[in-house]
C-alpha cells in the first residue's frame, strides 16, 4: 500500500503520521500563543515582574503549547 | 453551496479533519453535531488518559505496584470526565456553529469565533455574569487563533502542495483506491 493516497480533490494528501506531527505543531503554535496572552495575565495577577515575569510566562507557554499540541494530535490521529 | 475550497478551512472542524470530512460541510447535517461530539470525547478521553497515567505515577506512594495502581485509578476517575467536558464543550460549538451557518447563510472564521465565545459564555452561565464575560474572551480568544493557524496552514500547504499536474494525466481515481479506515465520512 502506498503511503500517499489520491485525495479527492486530485492532490497528494500527507500520510497519517504525517498529519498527526502537523497536528501536533499546530497544536503548539496555536498553544504557544494562547499560553502567552492569558500566562502574561495571570503571572501579572500574582504579581510577577521582571526577568521572573519572563520565566513564568515561558513556562506557562510551554505547558499550555505541549498540551494543545498533544490534544491536536490525538485529534488528527482518531480522524485518518 | 460555496466551493469546496472555502469549505476546508470552516472551523475548528475543518482545523482537525482538515480535507478529509469537510466534503459536504455545506450541508452541515445534524450529523457532524454528534460526529463532533464523539470526536471530542474520544480526544479528551485518550489525552485524559495519557496525561492523568502521566500524574497518577507521579502522585502514587513509592512502590511500582502503588504507582501502576494509582496511575489506573487517576486514569479512571479523571479520563472520562475531562473527555465529557470536551464532549459537552465540541457539541455545544458544533451546534451553534452549525446553526450560525443556517442563520447568517455564510461560512466564514467569524462563525466559529462566534460559536467558540457562545459556548464559553453559555457553559459559564451558572457561574455569573462575570465569568461568563471572561469564559467568553476566553473562547473567542482560543477559536481565533485555531482559526488563523487554519488559514495559514492552508495558505502554506496550498501553496507547498499544488495541486499537482503529476496526477493530471491520471484517470479519475477510482471510488478510493486505497480504502482506508477514515473514509466512511465521504458517504454521510
Amino acid at each position: 500500500m502506498m503511503p500517499v493516497a489520491v485525495g479527492p480533490y486530485g492532490q497528494t494528501q500527507p500520510s497519517c503520521f504525517d498529519r498527526v506531527k502537523m497536528g501536533f505543531m499546530m497544536g503548539f503554535a496555536v498553544g504557544m500563543a494562547a499560553g502567552a496572552m492569558f500566562g502574561t495575565f495571570s503571572c501579572l495577577r500574582i504579581g510577577m515582574r521582571g526577568r521572573e515575569l519572563m520565566g513564568g510566562v515561558g513556562k506557562t507557554m510551554m505547558q499550555s503549547g505541549g498540551t494543545f499540541g498533544t490534544f491536536m494530535a490525538i485529534g488528527m490521529g482518531i480522524r485518518c | 453551496c460555496q466551493s469546496r475550497e472555502h469549505c476546508d478551512k470552516a472551523g475548528v472542524s475543518g482545523l482537525i479533519y482538515q480535507g478529509t470530512s469537510t466534503n459536504d460541510c455545506c450541508s452541515c447535517s445534524p450529523w457532524r453535531i454528534v460526529d463532533d461530539c464523539g470526536g471530542a470525547f474520544t480526544m479528551g478521553a485518550i489525552g485524559g488518559g495519557i496525561f492523568q497515567a502521566v500524574k497518577g505515577f507521579r502522585n502514587a506512594p513509592a512502590g511500582m505496584s502503588h504507582r501502576m495502581k494509582g496511575s489506573m485509578t487517576a486514569i479512571k476517575t479523571r479520563a472520562p470526565q475531562l473527555g465529557g467536558s470536551f464532549a459537552v464543550w465540541g457539541g455545544l460549538f458544533s451546534m451553534i456553529d452549525c446553526g450560525l451557518v443556517k442563520v447568517r447563510g455564510k461560512e466564514d472564521p467569524w462563525n466559529s469565533i462566534t460559536s467558540g465565545a457562545m459556548t464559553g459564555a453559555i457553559l459559564a452561565a451558572r457561574n455569573g455574569p462575570v465569568a461568563m464575560v471572561g469564559s467568553a474572551a476566553m473562547g473567542g480568544i482560543l477559536l481565533a487563533l485555531i482559526e488563523g493557524a487554519g488559514i495559514l496552514l492552508t495558505r502554506f500547504a496550498s501553496s507547498q502542495f499544488p495541486t499537482g499536474p503529476q496526477f493530471a494525466e491520471e484517470p479519475a481515481p477510482a471510488p478510493m483506491p486505497t480504502p482506508s479506515f477514515g473514509d466512511y465520512r465521504q458517504y454521510q
